[in-house]
């Protein structure tokens, strides 16, 4: 009798582990997929300045937003993630992948050897992207300076740094769901949801998350407490930003001034930096997008300091 | 009694540092404010929603730059982990690094002093305040944390 329920417990071991196995295959495009492509680099500029590419990636403490070295450390509840040398460095950064490599490891979070990618690159908003806008983005970083040095490895315990438990991860909050254009909207509207919501996944920061740290889908763009470490980062719906016009939004992506002349601080100054090498249409469609955005209540904000007396 | 009188004293003392502390903190906070509004006026030219005045503007520089030379006295020690009032705190980073700190005051009154006389349209006001502006950004980024 004991053998038979530690034979079954076994079986079953193995049959779980297998279906664990299966759910957490890391996703991929076949190169042979995808169709014959004439990169266009001034898109691929356009995209790295939605994207924000160079917020982590460029070497840390230097002005040269193009140097793609890496090695910026970003905080985060499950651990220190350090951004990845992307120059075309072929030993350190990415000169040795394929564009199918790059294409995977941005709208898949798959890497090239394979294994699923840490959701601290936004691939959750970048799988909303174009291919063909990717595949500019690829040709644009080839045309960039290589770096060379290799960064340090991702300081994350366990269970967090079992690469495979991303895919379950995945399955939770990484929606398939491709972007639908919505024809009751003008074309600028539209050209502002593909861009906040692929390339400049602006929810990924103004958003509150769960403890598995996925996006909490109703209060999307609601802000919530800095997932990097102290602070608070704003709600960007109508709740909070009904008293900014659309041109005031398009102004401060452009300039990093608030309507009452304040400035952008904290994370949001490195977004501006690249917010502000848009097109001015390209932030007009942004800022119409948030202007969009219906009131949404954010998780409490944090009380005012009670008075010493 | 003499206890008495040196807890009393103790407590009428820090309770007086802690005034001093929020009314330190709230000159800091009503200066960032009128330059605030002061970039605020400028950027109404800008957008177009004002027209072109140079008395706002030389009004707003010579407020940058009474900030700029203020700005290193602003934040003595004894505001270090006080807890303020208002929409923002400032970052453990500004005792940390403070050579830092003096560093982007120092930057922020150069770009300040380099505007004057530049200015003179639309155009150049532009151009100057988007130079200006990446100073209060550039501080800003490190040295300010916003609470709520």
């Amino acid at each position: 009798m004991l053998r038979r329920i530690l034979l079954l417990a076994i079986v079953a071991g193995i049959a779980g582990f297998g279906v664990f196995w299966w759910l957490t295959i890391p996703a991929t495009i076949a190169a042979s997929a995808l169709p014959a492509h004439q990169p266009d680099l001034a898109n691929g500029q356009e995209m790295f300045n939605a994207g924000g590419c160079s917020s982590c990636h460029a070497v840390p403490k230097q002005d040269d937003r193009l140097k793609l070295g890496g090695g910026l450390a970003i905080g985060s509840p499950f651990g220190t993630f350090y951004a990845p040398n992307i120059s075309p460095d072929p030993n350190d950064g990415i000169g040795r992948w394929s564009e199918a490599d790059f294409v995977n490891a941005v709208m898949k979070g798959t890497s090239p050897a394979g294994t699923h990618v840490f959701p601290a690159f936004p691939y959750t908003s970048y799988q909303h992207a174009r291919i063909s806008d990717v595949r500019d983005l690829f040709a644009y970083l080839k045309t960039l300076p290589a770096v060379s040095g290799k960064v340090p490895d991702h300081d994350v315990p366990f269970p967090f740094n079992i690469r495979r438990t991303i895919g379950i991860w995945k399955l939770l909050f990484m929606d398939d769901k491709p972007l639908v254009a919505d024809a009751s909207r003008s074309a600028q509207w539209n050209r502002g949801d593909y861009l906040v919501n692929s390339f400049g996944h602006c929810a990924e920061c103004h958003s509150p998350r769960n403890v598995l740290g996925g996006i909490i889908a109703a209060q999307r763009f609601a802000g919530g407490p800095n997932p990097e470490g102290e602070g608070w980062v704003p709600n960007i719906t109508q709740k909070r930003m009904s008293d900014w016009s659309a041109k005031d939004i398009s102004y401060f992506l452009e300039s990093g001034q608030t309507p009452d002349g304040d400035s952008a601080g904290g994370a949001m100054v490195r977004v501006i930096k690249n917010t502000s090498q848009l097109t001015a249409q390209d932030r007009d469609a942004i800022a119409e997008y948030i202007k969009s955005l219906p009131p949404v209540d954010g998780p409490p904000r944090p009380k005012k300091p009670e008075k010493e007396s | 009694m003499k206890r008495i009188v040196i807890v009393a004293a103790v407590l009428a003392f820090s309770a007086g540092a802690v005034v001093a502390q929020q009314d330190q903190a709230k000159k800091t906070q009503a200066m960032m404010k009128d330059n605030g509004k002061n970039a605020g006026a400028l950027a109404a030219i800008i957008k177009g929603e004002k027209p072109y005045d140079q008395a706002t503007v030389d009004a707003a520089l010579a407020q940058f730059d009474e900030t700029a030379k203020a700005l290193p006295t602003l934040f003595p020690e004894s505001l270090k982990g006080a807890k303020l009032d208002g929409d923002y705190a400032p970052s453990p980073k500004i005792w940390e690094d403070k050579a830092g700190f003096a560093q982007h005051a120092a930057s922020f009154g150069k770009a300040v002093t380099e505007a004057k006389g530049k200015i003179k349209d639309v155009d150049t006001l532009k151009a100057e305040l988007g130079v200006i502006g990446k100073q209060c950004g550039g501080c800003h980024e490190t040295y300010r944390i916003k609470k709520s």
